[in-house]
């Protein structure tokens, strides 16, 4: 008996960690992608829903008017294979679904896509109204960084 | 047609900068069989009426105002006419698109935004399957459904429960010659009218969730006007439908599904005090798991009753005088499917059906049981699909 509540009380410990392990490298991604803007941005903070929003097309103005350019990485690249579960709360093949029913009905235009973290840089610095996402800690001058926060 | 002209005004009233304009298109080709029915040809043999080249572009006229159009040229033998047409071409007005709301109308020719394949069933990539389940996505109807000239608003928003689409539609559609005869067969020598098409959709996507929910419903009015030397009369016919959508998005499969209520009114066509009232049921699940990035597996189950109060089809057969047999009464299908993806932009798609019934074949009205001699049924297909 003594011997059954010992391994209970293992196997909880145990489960506690494999959740905290879990939680952890969840919030690890989160917390390595980042959301990056043109400097004509002037947004500071996003929660979850709203980068949502963006990247599903929904949202296609900043609060000032100003239009928004989204920037994607390919749909296998990891950073996006991140972005999109850890950020967005979608699978890549759901996000990919949204943008071809935007593009092949008329309902909408898809994002630009990039082929590498230094092209969505790039891309973004250069211009106005851009938004987009690198895993990337080198993010150079005239960049602008997002924070991305709970939801408000 | 006025808001051609009104569209192509403001294509020429503004000058078009490279970076607003965006085109796409795709290209497919494939081989199909229906044997022992016309669902594709009335021989039944192999053949290769599946191809569908689409071109589309998207114009931003300013940060309120957008042109966007899709050319198709199609070939699926008798499933829909054969040729290029106009997929849709509209202006859109965006009202609002905040951090809370998205609004926008579309004047022009408008696309079905309000069944969950409707907007792009003509898209080989993006569709489950070759042959869409035919109790929600007729074939020989699918003219009708594509779309309709007039306007159509679009709403989207999130709130404390969850993501909101919000779809109104309002309009009617040309109908030529080979789509008369789809509905009521060669010997008609009349006109189809289009008069109305009213349809409303609301899908909700609830909050952290991967479900999603729909309801749309439909209000169509079609009238005929008979020529001199028509086996037909003048008729008018209202059709109310209301469809309900599911879809559940895991990371390794995918459910969906759609049920269809159809209730038809017909007045006068076979004779002038003919009139008709019934209603039709059908839907379908679908499955498919995701084996890898490449590729996908797909099965479907889709039934469709022609009456609800005479599911057998033997009222049918027995008011026809045993003329029209009664499997006309309805038509199930089991389909098993796979999909490729194994280029980038470049998959192939294969599936076969086992049908029984032939309830959902062209020409609707008067069916065609010269070609259709067997309950049971066999359909495989195999298409080849590019996009950019």
């Amino acid at each position: 008996m003594k011997f059954g509540g010992m391994a209970t009380k293992v196997s909880f410990i145990g489960l506690l960690l494999v959740i905290n392990l879990a939680l952890s490298t969840a919030y690890c991604a989160e917390k390595n992608i980042r959301i990056i803007a043109n400097q004509s941005v002037d947004i500071d903070r996003l929660d979850n829903d709203q980068v949502k929003r963006i990247f599903t097309m929904y949202q296609t103005n900043w609060p000032n008017a100003q239009p928004i350019v989204v920037f994607v990485l390919a749909n296998q690249n990891g950073t996006h294979q991140l972005f999109s579960r850890e950020i967005l709360g979608v699978f890549p093949y759901q996000l990919e679904r949204i943008w071809n029913k935007l593009i092949f009905s008329g309902l909408g235009e898809g994002p630009i896509r990039v082929q590498t973290e230094s092209e969505m840089l790039a891309k973004v610095k250069q211009q106005p109204g851009a938004i987009g996402y690198v895993m990337t800690s080198e993010i150079p001058m005239g960049i602008h960084l997002i924070q991305l926060i709970e939801e408000q | 047609m006025p808001w051609l002209c009104l569209i192509v005004f403001f294509m020429f009233a503004f000058n078009v900068h490279a970076d607003d304009l965006k085109i796409h298109g795709f290209v497919a080709q494939g081989v199909i069989q229906a044997q022992d029915s016309n669902f594709v040809q009335n021989d039944g043999e192999v053949s290769l009426k599946l191809t569908e080249i689409g071109l589309n572009g998207s114009y931003k006229i300013n940060n309120q105002l957008r042109v966007a159009g899709q050319g198709v040229y199609l070939n699926g033998g008798n499933r829909y006419p054969e040729g290029f047409r106009v997929d849709y071409l509209f202006l859109e007005w965006k009202l609002l698109s905040d951090a809370d709301w998205q609004l926008k109308l579309q004047l022009g020719r408008n696309k079905n935004y309000h069944w969950l394949y409707s907007a792009t069933r003509d898209v080989p990539h993006t569709r489950p399957s070759i042959v869409l389940a035919q109790s929600m996505y007729f074939d020989a109807f699918r003219d009708f459904a594509l779309g309709v000239d007039g306007i159509m608003a679009v709403a989207n928003t999130q709130n404390a429960w969850g993501e909101w689409d919000i779809n109104l539609s309002y309009g009617s559609t040309p109908v030529s010659n080979k789509q008369r005869d789809r509905l009521l067969g060669v010997h008609a020598l009349g006109k189809v009218n289009h008069d109305k098409d009213m349809q409303a959709s609301i899908f909700w996507r609830p909050k952290a969730s991967q479900w999603q929910f729909g309801v749309s419903l439909l209000e169509v009015d079609f009238s005929y006007d008979a020529a001199e030397q028509d086996i037909y009369f003048d008729g008018a016919t209202k059709t109310q439908r209301m469809n309900l959508h599911f879809l559940y998005q895991s990371e390794n499969w995918e459910f969906a599904s759609e049920f269809v209520r159809e209730k038809p009114t017909l007045n006068g066509l076979f004779f002038p005090s003919y009139k008709l009232k019934t209603a039709s049921d059908g839907g379908y699940v679908q499955g498919r798991y995701f084996l890898n990035p490449q590729l996908t597996l797909m099965t479907r189950l889709d039934l469709y009753d022609r009456d609800r109060n005479d599911r057998s089809g033997k009222k049918l057969e027995a008011l026809s005088d045993g003329n029209i047999p009664a499997y006309f009464g309805y038509m199930d299908q089991l389909t098993l499917g796979l999909t490729w993806k194994f280029a980038k932009n470049i998959q192939v798609q294969t599936e076969y059906h086992r049908v029984k019934g032939t309830g959902h074949l062209a020409p609707y009205l008067i069916p065609n049981t010269e070609f259709n001699q067997h309950e049971y049924w066999d359909m495989w297909a195999i298409q080849l699909m590019y996009w950019y």
